[in-house]
């Protein structure tokens, strides 16, 4: 396996680790979203839902297993490119400007990423690690979105989730390879696209919550 | 009609050699003409300073035609200047205006430490194709070049990223430092051509290893690289040098 | 043409050019088999210096290192990429024949030492001509991206008005790509340990001991130290000395220091007047003005050069009509028209604008218009030839060449003469080899378009491993270091120059007095010479030396990176060359290919030959500082062509 280490070790190696964890992440998110629509359905489709969802037992233990792994080696690496990346150019420049190629999403990357981190902490703890015998995820959800300073910060979260895949999603295509003039253009749209349904998608969950389910 | 000449106030950094730092100097340029160049502006005040009994600013430049790749500095922010595929001594003065404040700085990059003022040591780049940036082929004994017939859009497509002058920009403009438009630019011209195929795995392999091991950054997709490239090279050059080099690793 | 034998005296035996003997298209392969080899065991104890990184350098160290020689290989630049060979646009030449249209070995020879007005030798082009196709074979193995056709195949054009098809280009870029292919050899010789490389060095002097090149002394232009190495044979393609003239589409570190230093160390300058000047160049905008520009030759396949009929018509050109328009060139030479060589459209325009007829804010310009070409074949095709060219018109002059014709005026381009050599490329120092720009050999008084790349890389991959054994395998060599007494010599007048350079501490810059000098001899020992402006010019150069070196200021420190001082040691020699070039051009009583003396022309004010006095290489000993060089003649004798009066009506 040194041939496997040797590889990942190198920049290529962890663009691609990048690459590859956060194209799951956007799988997750796909499907984490699909899953939430189910609430714009009302309580009971979205409890079935959670039902099905949690009877799929050993399953979703893997899945949880996996997806912890994946952030560990997301923000590792991460981490580590930020380190690396700093240290490449030790005397910083006086003037900074940037010719058009940087966007709000891919110069804040490390910072969105961060505090995306901080936030499924804290969202992982309102709706996950809570004793589901006593409250259901739905009855934590009414309870924690009337909640206005969550709810802001929940809303706030979900754009910066947004603005990060915003660059991450083309961004891996580039690195795995597939960049060609002609769909290029496609898959730049489809990003934005992507990131204004994340947005739209969990960002008016709160709304629909707090103001058209009460 | 526009006056002829303008005055600018320059900011530039002065680093004698030997010291860990320098700074920004502030120096007058008057009467400048507009259709001189951005080198021969600083000549001007070359000239100046040394009538002053000043030493003059330290700047590598040699064709001064947009071809040798060896002038380059970061002018307001931007490496070579704001005008879109072009060199520093490519740059001319028309594009400024009368009372303006412009700031030089060096390239910087831990990979291209400063020699003194504007003036850095490129080395590393020669030292990422000395890792495997051409076709091994001694000479003679070579077949007829028309033996090997290759397409005209394959021809085109290698000629594109090897109009890179090496120039450095794209290490400047990154905001990680790092070298991969000028890598991947190598590794796409050679590994688009026949010639070049027998060698792709290695070459990408060993190019790729050389460049992290001379501390330039990692690419983050930023895209400032193709933005600043005087040739207007694109990061298309660096998504085909990641297959390559996925290609070279994986199989 | 028996060569002139009332001054035999003059004839030197270091000057035996050594052409092997037998029919012209066999001697190179004769002379091959009759040169010793070095037993392949050996080659790693002869070390081998480079000085150049050009064509001719980079290919010359990637080659000799191949066969197994250590080899150090010594720029000015960061990079060895960044030789000044990487600005040539147009393309190479071989005599491939690819477009069938008559073109052979035979052609591109004579077509070669016509164009240089028969001042060149016949073996060496000849050579030159055979080896034009290997050359392509290879750089195409190198993977060099030349132009293709839709079949897949090579493409050519023809260019510099020659009649075949036989050019072979990159782009605009040819020089850029052909230098990145020798680059990249020499990198993996580099890595593979066999070449040392030496960048930021300037080579001071020449190390000669026991009658042989044994080494050099460099300056290491980041720290100043002054550096010694030994070697078995030393190899110059340092380029040519275009830069004397100030401005030049040389890049800005063209010199002729090292060149010179040979020289001085007793290797003979030939022909060191013929300087080509080239016509298709941006115009001189200022005094600031820091380099001219080259457009491309191609374009005179296309534009028309015009200038209006009335002297001092300062009119907009649209503003003049056809009437009033003088397409000088077609009128005076129907056959060849646009397209003749290099140094009679350069001429032309002089003598335009002499007249007055000169356009622009300088009137130093004469027009090149595209409005016919484009009427013809739609603004399309014309941006498809010739869209980068006019992308950079329009970057350097702000004006647009598809609206308003372009403005054209000669700049000086490429030298022809350089140190002289034999057909082995070895200069009259054993040991000493020349190649590319920085010889003499191949051009004759009068380079066609497209050859200079050809000649570099001839020199550097296939002619300098061959002859560079001959040598080495016949010589004896004594043991040397760089503590011997030759090798202190050598360090200790590089210190002093350097020394006395720094402790002039007078009030005048050093390109003031090199625009100065280039002012000098643009004027009088440019486009067209006579008598009386070169005696002028001769105390005019030598009182400004004098100036020099009591006026200049070098600021800075000499033990630092000083691109003053760098560029003041290279002034200090162009000074004291920019006389022998003016000593030349009085010596040829006549006129041939760029040399083009007022007094010797046709009725037609073409260059007129004396080809019975004049056929010769004149080479030059350097005597002393005090003294006059010594003039060396190499009689030209052709056998297989015919000389003829060149004619492009
Ligand atoms: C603008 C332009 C366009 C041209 N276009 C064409 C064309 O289309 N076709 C064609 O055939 N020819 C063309 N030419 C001519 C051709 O480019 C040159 O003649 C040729 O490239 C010279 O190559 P070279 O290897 O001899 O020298 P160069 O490429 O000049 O290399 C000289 C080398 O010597 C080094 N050096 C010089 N002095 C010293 C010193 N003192 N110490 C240490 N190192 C030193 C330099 O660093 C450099 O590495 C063109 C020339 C110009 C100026
Ligand atoms: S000086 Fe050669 S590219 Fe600018």
């Amino acid at each position: 396996m040194s041939w496997f280490y040797d590889t990942i070790r190198t920049s290529i190696g962890k663009k691609l680790l990048m690459a590859l964890t956060g194209l799951c992440f956007c799988l997750f998110l796909i499907i984490h979203l699909i899953g939430n629509l189910t609430l714009y359905g009302g309580q009971e489709l979205f409890e079935s839902y959670v039902k099905h969802l949690h009877a799929l037992g050993p399953l979703i233990r893997v899945a949880e297993t996996g997806l912890l792994t994946l952030a560990i080696i997301h923000v590792s690496t991460g981490c580590f490119l930020v380190w690396q990346n700093w240290m490449a150019r030790p005397v910083r420049y006086q003037v900074n400007k940037n010719a058009g190629g940087r966007t709000i999403g891919s110069w804040t990357m490390p910072y969105t990423g961060f505090i995306i981190l901080i936030f499924v902490a804290i969202h992982l703890s309102n709706f996950h690690f809570i004793d589901h015998d006593r409250q259901t995820v739905f009855q934590a959800m009414t309870a924690t979105f009337t909640f206005l300073p969550y709810v802001i910060f929940y809303t706030l979260a979900v754009v910066v989730v947004a603005v990060h895949v915003s660059h991450g999603f083309w961004s891996l295509f580039q690195t795995l390879g597939a960049n060609h003039p002609k769909y290029m253009p496609a898959i730049r749209g489809l990003g934005i696209l992507f990131s204004l349904l994340v947005a739209a998608g969990f960002g008016f969950i709160p709304a629909f919550v707090g103001f058209i389910m009460n | 009609m526009t006056a002829k000449t303008i005055n600018l106030t320059l900011k530039v950094w002065r680093q004698g050699r030997g010291e860990p730092i320098g700074r920004l100097e502030t120096c007058r340029a008057e009467n400048i003409s507009k259709d001189m160049s951005f080198l021969e502006m600083i000549d001007v005040v070359n000239e100046q300073l040394t009538k002053d009994h000043q030493e003059p600013i330290a700047f590598d430049h040699d064709c001064r035609e947009g071809i040798c790749g060896m002038c380059g500095a970061v002018v307001n922010g931007r490496p070579h200047g704001h005008e879109r595929e072009t060199t520093l001594c490519q740059l001319h003065m028309r594009h400024f205006s009368d009372g303006d404040t412009i700031v030089i700085e060096p390239w910087r990059a831990r990979a291209f430490p400063v020699i003194k003022d504007l003036v850095v040591d490129r080395s590393a780049l020669d030292q990422i194709i000395q890792a495997g940036g051409y076709i091994s082929v001694n000479t003679g004994g070579a077949p007829d070049a028309n033996s090997l017939p290759i397409p005209k859009d394959t021809a085109d497509a290698a000629f594109v990223p090897a109009a890179c002058i090496g120039c450095g920009a794209c290490v400047a403009a990154c905001p990680n430092a790092s070298a991969m438009l000028f890598v991947g630019a190598k590794v796409s011209q050679l590994s688009l051509l026949p010639q070049g195929r027998p060698e792709a795995a290695k070459r990408v392999s060993s190019m790729v290893r050389k460049m992290d091991e001379l501390g330039f950054g990692n690419c983050s997709n930023e895209t400032e690289c193709e933005a600043e490239c005087p040739k207007g090279i694109s990061i298309i050059q660096i998504a085909r040098m990641n297959r390559e080099f996925f290609k070279a690793r994986f199989s | 043409m028996k060569p002139d034998v009332t001054s035999d005296l003059t004839i030197d035996p270091k000057l035996d050019a050594k052409i092997p003997a037998g029919p012209l298209a066999e001697k190179w392969d004769r002379h091959r088999f009759d040169i010793k080899l070095v037993n392949p065991a050996n080659k790693k104890k002869f070390e081998i210096i480079v000085v150049g990184t050009g064509l001719a350098g980079a290919s010359a160290a990637a080659s000799l290192a191949e066969l197994g020689y250590p080899v150090k290989n010594f720029c000015i630049q960061d990079s060895p990429r960044r030789a000044h060979s990487i600005a040539a646009q147009g393309g190479i030449n071989a005599a491939k024949n690819y477009a069938n249209d008559g073109d052979s070995i035979r052609r591109l020879f004579y077509d070669t030492v016509k164009g240089g007005d028969f001042r060149a030798r016949e073996a060496n082009v000849y050579r030159l001509a055979q080896l034009s196709n290997h050359i392509i074979d290879h750089c195409v193995s190198q993977g060099i991206p030349f132009a293709r056709d839709y079949g897949g195949f090579l493409d050519n054009r023809s260019f510099g008005g020659a009649q075949v098809s036989r050019t072979f280009y990159a782009k605009g870029q040819t020089g850029q790509q052909l230098l990145l292919g020798a680059y990249g050899a020499l990198m993996r010789q580099v890595a593979g340990g066999m070449v040392t490389l030496f960048q930021r060095r300037e080579m001071m002097e020449l190390v000669v001991e026991d009658g042989r090149a044994r080494g050099i002394v460099t300056r290491n232009l980041i720290t100043g130290e002054m550096e010694t190495h030994t070697a078995h044979a030393v190899v110059l393609a340092t380029g040519g000395y275009g830069n004397v003239f100030y401005l030049s589409t040389n890049a800005m570190a063209s010199n002729v220091t090292a060149a010179f230093r040979a020289y001085k160390s007793g290797a003979y300058f030939a022909n060191p007047c013929f300087t080509q000047i080239h016509p298709t160049c941006i115009p001189v905008h200022g005094t600031f003005q820091s380099k001219l520009t080259l457009m491309s030759e191609s374009l005179r396949n296309d534009g028309r050069v015009w200038v209006p009929k009335k002297p001092g018509d300062n009119r907009k050109p649209k503003d003049i009509p056809e009437s009033e328009r003088d397409y000088y060139l077609e009128a005076k030479y129907p056959s060849f028209g646009n397209l003749v060589p290099r140094d009679v459209a350069s001429r032309n325009a002089k003598d335009q604008c002499d007249m007055d007829k000169g356009v622009g804010e300088t009137r130093l310009a004469v027009y090149l218009d595209f409005a016919d070409a484009i009427k013809r074949h739609g603004e399309g095709a014309i941006a498809g030839k010739y869209g980068n060219l006019f992308q950079m018109y329009e970057k350097i002059t702000g004006e647009n060449p598809y609206q308003t014709p372009m403005m054209i005026y000669p700049a000086v381009h490429y030298t022809m003469g350089g140190l002289w050599v034999d057909y082995n490329l070895m200069s009259t120092i054993p040991g000493l080899f020349v190649l590319g720009e920085a010889n003499f050999s191949d051009h004759g008084a009068n380079r066609l378009g497209a050859s200079a790349l050809m000649q570099g890389l001839a020199d550097g991959y296939f002619v300098i491993p061959y002859t560079i054994g001959g040598y080495l395998a016949g010589a004896s060599f004594g043991k040397t270091h760089t503590g011997s007494e030759a090798f202190k010599t050598a360090v200790n007048v590089a210190e002093q120059r350097v020394q006395k350079l720094m402790q002039v501490n007078g009030r005048r810059t050093v390109a003031d007095f090199h625009r100065t000098l280039g002012g000098i001899l643009w004027d009088h020992c440019g486009m067209a010479r006579n008598e009386e402006g070169l005696t002028k010019a001769k105390g005019m150069v030598a009182n400004l030396r004098k100036e020099f070196w009591e006026d200049v200021y070098v600021p800075g420190n000499a033990a630092d990176f000083n691109q003053s001082l760098e560029n003041a040691g290279r002034v200090a020699d162009f000074l004291e060359f920019g006389e022998l070039m003016i000593d030349d051009a009085l010596a040829r009583r006549e006129s041939c290919g760029c040399h083009f003396n007022t007094a010797f022309q046709t009725e037609d004010n073409e260059a007129l030959r004396d080809d019975e006095n004049f056929c010769h290489v004149a080479a030059w000993e350097y005597a002393g500082d005090e003294r006059s060089p010594l003039f060396h003649k190499e009689p030209l004798t052709f056998e297989n062509v015919a000389l003829t009066q060149r004619s492009y009506k």
